[in-house]
């Protein structure tokens, strides 16, 4: 790692908590932010050696940025003549049990007046330290429509008079926290894009050592979740870029460090409270990772864990992958049957996954002509390049 | 006999002390090192003597929030200042054997450097703490 890595990494880690520092000191979440953001930019121009004390340096430099946006925010408030106000509730509240800065802004971000693609923006600004523009190029959006959305969501915490201070109720608020987490790895994940798929990991991690009375392990879960699916990366595409189903994947590429890691997580979180559905699709990623080959995976184990998972979950995606493991065990008619209850769902109407699945199994099935048009049904929905490549070139295989 | 002074600026000053204001802002570089000079003799002096309890001084007025009662509801108000209003920037409370060594203190001050235009209205506030409810006449 060269000097300028070693920055931005360290840079990332204080980010949060150079953000927690201020506005706990001065309010003003979304003014803090902004100032947060210019003082890494400026730490990342400036420091040729590493300051003796980044955080100190770091949080005078945010202070005196924050001053000066509070001055020219509040001059223009005073032309307008429309000063900041806002009411206190009559009743006192008590202090707040103390929590890291990390995790309070992790829940901040993941506020319930927020839509999830602004929580995802915000969340990798706040707290993954990423500018906007590094935001708008992983979701391949325009800046300027990054930086709106930032702006709203801040806006609309704002609004909302959330206090800095975890929420009374965060096993409750968690859910929202792990689903944009999630989303954050699918999306890297989907994409091919790694960096967000490891600031996904990255935070995940933080969150897992921070949070506390993860009674359900669901953070443990999710985490582990990532490591075993991120696991599989490199030997998920060829040597032309192009998607290798599992099935075919070389597994000696499959990242061993990952799979023990998330083997290890998901083994000890089982047992422990309720199992929730993070730790259930963990539960299936580990029993694909550990398979030696393709044909030794565990069908009728994974199966079952999608059937646990169908009793506490209607995402259509469950009944997909559920159809697959039925196919694997019983037979791709059996899969098909399963499958044809989604038609017409419009939670998936737009999504190739339900086209894809039945193009697989009818190809299994050995109904060719059926398959092909599957494919290409499928390819016309897919979203990510690589993805039509790859359903291309398996209707193009049958002939 | 504890007492308070109580030195005032505006956020004007404030630009000026932290160099914001630009070139020509009468607190050049110099003249803020000798102001940093001054206080530290002062406070090190008030320590020595075994007169000073605490002494602080204040962020930008920007950092204000005044709360008031609106229908008997609390209402905070953000920076409520104007740029040129005098608000409290700074205090000492000294503990010495009456209002005119506080006063005397209070006068050392007035050697503080400073621009001329600032110095020319500068001002030091002394008062007295109140020793209990008895001596407000509570």
């Amino acid at each position: 790692m060269n000097r300028r890595e070693e920055h931005q990494d360290l840079l990332r880690d204080l980010a949060p908590q150079i953000l927690g520092a201020l506005v706990r000191r001065f309010g003003h979440f979304d003014t803090a932010e902004d100032a947060v953001q210019e003082a890494l930019l400026a730490a990342s121009q400036q420091w040729a050696e590493r300051p003796e004390n980044p955080r100190g340096w770091l949080i005078t430099v945010a202070s005196r940025r924050m001053t000066d946006l509070l001055r020219s925010e509040q001059a223009r408030r005073r032309r307008e003549d429309e000063a900041a106000r806002w009411t206190l509730p009559l009743e006192g509240t008590p202090p707040a049990e103390p929590a890291d800065d990390t995790l309070v802004l992790l829940f901040l971000c993941c506020h319930p007046s927020l839509s999830p693609a602004s929580q995802i923006a915000l969340t990798l600004r706040a707290v993954g330290g990423l500018t906007t523009a590094e935001i708008a190029r992983a979701f391949l959006l325009p800046e300027a429509a990054m930086t709106r959305r930032i702006t709203r969501a801040k806006q609309s915490i704002k609004d909302s008079g959330a206090a800095f201070r975890m929420p009374p109720n965060p096993r409750e608020r968690l859910a929202a926290v792990l689903h944009v987490l999630y989303l954050i790895f699918s999306e890297g994940y989907a994409s091919q894009r790694g960096d967000l798929a490891a600031e996904a990991i990255r935070l995940t991690r933080i969150l897992h050592r921070l949070m506390p009375g993860d009674e359900d392990s669901e953070v443990a879960g999710l985490l582990a979740l990532m490591l075993l699916t991120d696991a599989r990366r490199d030997a998920r595409t060829g040597a032309d870029g192009e998607l290798v189903p599992l099935a075919e994947q070389d597994r000696s590429r499959w990242n061993t460090a990952y799979v023990e890691e998330g083997v290890a997580l998901i083994t000890d979180a089982l047992p422990r409270g309720s199992t929730g559905p993070y730790q259930l699709q963990a539960a299936i990623a580990a029993l694909h990772d550990e398979a030696r080959s393709a044909e030794d995976t565990d069908w009728p184990q994974i199966r079952a864990l999608y059937e646990m998972l169908l009793r506490i979950s209607d995402n259509p995606m469950v009944v997909l992958n559920h159809a697959v493991a039925v196919a694997m065990t019983d037979g791709p008619r059996d899969g098909l049957a399963l499958i044809a209850r989604l038609d017409g769902d419009p939670r998936l109407a737009e999504d190739h996954r339900l086209f894809t699945v039945r193009a697989h199994l009818l190809e299994m099935s050995g109904d060719t002509e059926a398959a092909r048009s599957a494919y290409a049904e499928a390819a016309a929905r897919a979203r990510h390049l690589q993805q039509q490549r790859y359903l291309h070139r398996r209707a193009a295989r049958l002939g | 006999m504890k007492y308070m002074m109580l030195t005032y600026g505006t956020q004007l000053d404030y630009d000026g002390m932290s160099g914001k204001a630009g070139e020509d802002s009468p607190w050049t570089p110099e003249l803020f090192g000798a102001l940093a000079g001054f206080m530290e003799k002062f406070n090190r002096d008030l320590e020595e003597s075994g007169e000073l309890v605490e002494t602080r001084g204040l962020l930008a007025p920007v950092h204000t929030r005044r709360l008031r009662l609106e229908s008997g509801v609390p209402v905070v108000t953000d920076g409520p200042y104007a740029e040129t209003e005098e608000v409290l920037a700074g205090y000492w409370i000294i503990e010495c054997d009456g209002f005119d060594r506080a006063t005397e203190i209070a006068g050392r001050l007035s050697n503080c450097p400073g621009p001329d235009g600032v110095r020319d209205t500068y001002y030091v506030d002394v008062r007295p703490i109140a020793d209990g409810r008895a001596d407000l006449g509570l």
